[in-house]
């Protein structure tokens, strides 16, 4: 594993992409340390890392594009898949190498709280807070990006595409507060999930049978919930989109409170991300 | 070392590789023929653990590639149809991350590196970045890449694809080099390499295998009768008949000729029937001088097309 992190690391810096990454994020870093530190004399360096995070926005599809896309697209992914490591490592491997090069990045700005400690008070606990929940929420982000490149053969499919579901989970939060939160629609949004659940249960394995099983149990648990308890239904739209709302674990850290289930958060949510590129690897190999 | 028993690989209604069994035996150097689109790389691609069977299985000295991928990944050095090449990096580069996912660590990486960069002859070309290579070093490099950690086995998927003939003849030598001590399956549609090259030939076509011998007994199976081809100075109506009173001959054909004062007969002689000689006695005292004279045995080319166009079991 340790050699494909390096190998990812390396091929950032022999093409024009670690450079593309790492000096968007350091212009726009340095621009707001400058605007909101320096220019309004404020020692709060918390503001400046919650500021720049649409920064990720852009510069996440640059890193993450060709990571799986263009393995497949040279078919040198033939060379890491019959080389004797797991399908695990590959994409631990080359999740952790992007990773890196945003570790690589942030190290870089340690120089602006140091900058601001000859000034001001600094308060450390704070910024390290910050720097924590910064990298993590970047590192969720580049998941998906994985997650999408190994989708598609193609660099640019795989860059809008990931940068289309970034602002989608952006705006998620807005998305929420206008969808409708009665019981009918936390209903159908319910039968909608079983019935999703069970078409892709079908499509996998091409069981009619169990797959209209799930989705019978599934109407069933959803009148039985209507019976029994139907206030779970109440909004039950946003909370389940809710899952998917990065940006609003982020909060916390931008007002220099440090908390531990936004890093958990964070991790499994990478986690799933690079657990979904395993298995559409392994699909891959099955069809 | 290699076992493959009943072996399929459906792509949606596609029969790719059709429940093939075949074996290689340490040591051998197997080629696997076949028109394109036959299913030797996707046979290939199975055996080194690249994609999933549909059905059946494939041992590696006996570890199932789909059950214990690593072990058996680690025995085996893939040169695929297109080189997994990185273009970015340079040649150097490139085996040393071969290396480090092979798991082969230390003193032992730098002097395996050297030795395999000398063999396939890609050393001058070390410190340059592969996109800049020629097709042909680019291949060379492929195969330097199948031979790091010594893997016991060497699956090459036409490895001289876009090489000149100097550089073919120079890889062939070093395949026919590395059979001493290697199992090797390589695939061609090429058939020269083939015989030149390999001890036993498998051919296959639409996903089954239809034929599988030496390239010598291939030739001897199919080629029952032995023709000749001759070119003989005289008129063609005396010459045919003075052949034809000979016994053994089935039959006797002008072809026409191709030199002045000269004709070009082909001759069939019955089934284990040596007419050369008698042949040569006749047309000796006849004084019709036999200027060329050469058997025609069925090429791999002719039990190729043969075996693929009728689909004939050949044993």
């Amino acid at each position: 594993m340790l050699a494909i992190i390096k190998k990812e690391f390396l091929t950032y810096f022999k093409s024009m992409t670690g450079y593309i990454f790492m000096a968007s994020l350091l212009f726009f870093v340095g621009l707001f340390f400058v605007m909101s530190n320096l220019l309004s004399l404020s020692p709060d360096y918390n503001t400046v890392l919650s500021n720049i995070t649409f920064v990720f926005l852009l510069v996440v599809p640059i890193l993450t594009m060709r990571l799986m896309a263009e393995e497949t697209r040279q078919k040198t992914d033939q060379l890491l898949l019959t080389s004797p490591v797991s399908l695990t490592e590959i994409v631990m491997g080359k999740y952790l190498g992007a990773v890196s090069v945003l570790f690589l990045t942030l190290a870089i700005t340690w120089i602006y709280p140091i900058i601001l400690s000859t000034m001001g008070s600094v308060t450390w606990s704070e910024v390290i807070g910050g720097y924590i929940g910064f990298f993590l929420f970047g590192s969720a982000l580049i998941a998906v990006g994985l997650f999408i490149s190994s989708i598609t053969d193609n660099q640019v499919i795989a860059a809008v595409a990931t940068f289309t579901t970034l602002l989608l989970l952006w705006f998620i939060d807005s998305i929420i507060g206008n969808l409708p939160t009665d019981r009918i629609a936390g209903m159908i949004f319910a039968g909608v999930l079983a019935a999703a659940v069970a078409f892709i249960f079908y499509m996998a394995t091409r069981n009619l049978f169990v797959s209209g099983g799930i989705l019978l149990v599934g109407i069933l648990a959803i009148a039985a919930g209507y019976i029994f308890k139907p206030a779970i239904y109440n909004g039950l739209i946003g909370k389940v989109l809710s899952w998917f709302s990065l940006l609003s674990r982020y909060e916390d850290f931008s007002l220099g409170i440090f908390s531990i289930s936004p890093i958990i958060y964070y991790i499994s949510f990478s986690g799933v991300f690079v657990f979904l590129t395993v298995r559409m690897l392994e699909k891959k190999r099955w069809s | 070392m290699i076992q493959v028993e009943n072996l399929t690989k459906i792509y949606g209604q596609h029969v790719a590789v059709d429940s093939i069994n075949f074996k290689v035996e340490p040591g051998e150097i197997l080629g696997f023929l076949g028109p394109n689109g036959a299913g030797k790389s996707t046979t290939m691609n199975i055996l080194t653990g690249y994609i999933s069977a549909t059905g059946g299985r494939a041992l590696i000295n006996g570890i199932d590639i789909l059950e214990e991928p690593e072990e058996a990944k680690r025995m085996i050095g893939y040169l695929p149809e297109f080189p997994p090449l990185y273009g970015d990096m340079t040649v150097t580069e490139y085996l040393d991350f071969v290396s480090d996912i092979k798991n082969i660590k230390g003193a032992d990486k730098k002097k395996s590196m050297e030795k395999i960069m000398d063999l396939v002859k890609i050393s001058d070309v070390r410190g340059r970045l592969i996109k800049n290579l020629s097709k042909g070093y680019k291949q060379r490099v492929g195969l330097a890449q199948a031979l790091i950690g010594n893997p016991r086995v060497l699956i090459l998927d036409e490895p001289t694809v876009g090489l000149d003939p100097k550089q073919i003849i120079e890889i062939r030598n070093l395949i026919k080099q590395l059979g001493k001590d290697h199992t090797i399956i390589l695939s061609s549609h090429i058939l020269p390499e083939v015989s030149a090259v390999c001890e036993r030939v498998i051919i296959i076509n639409k996903g089954k295998i239809v034929a599988s011998d030496t390239p010598e007994n291939l030739s001897k199976g199919l080629g029952n009768s032995s023709k000749l081809s001759l070119r003989i100075a005289g008129q063609e109506k005396q010459v045919l008949r003075a052949i034809q009173e000979l016994q053994g001959v089935k039959y006797a054909e002008a072809q026409g000729v191709r030199e002045p004062g000269t004709i070009d007969v082909i001759v069939e002689a019955d089934p284990n029937v040596d007419i050369r000689k008698p042949l040569f006695n006749a047309m000796s005292r006849a004084s019709y001088p036999i200027l060329m004279m050469k058997s025609m045995d069925m090429t791999l080319e002719d039990i190729f097309l043969q075996v693929t166009t009728q689909e004939k079991e050949v044993q």
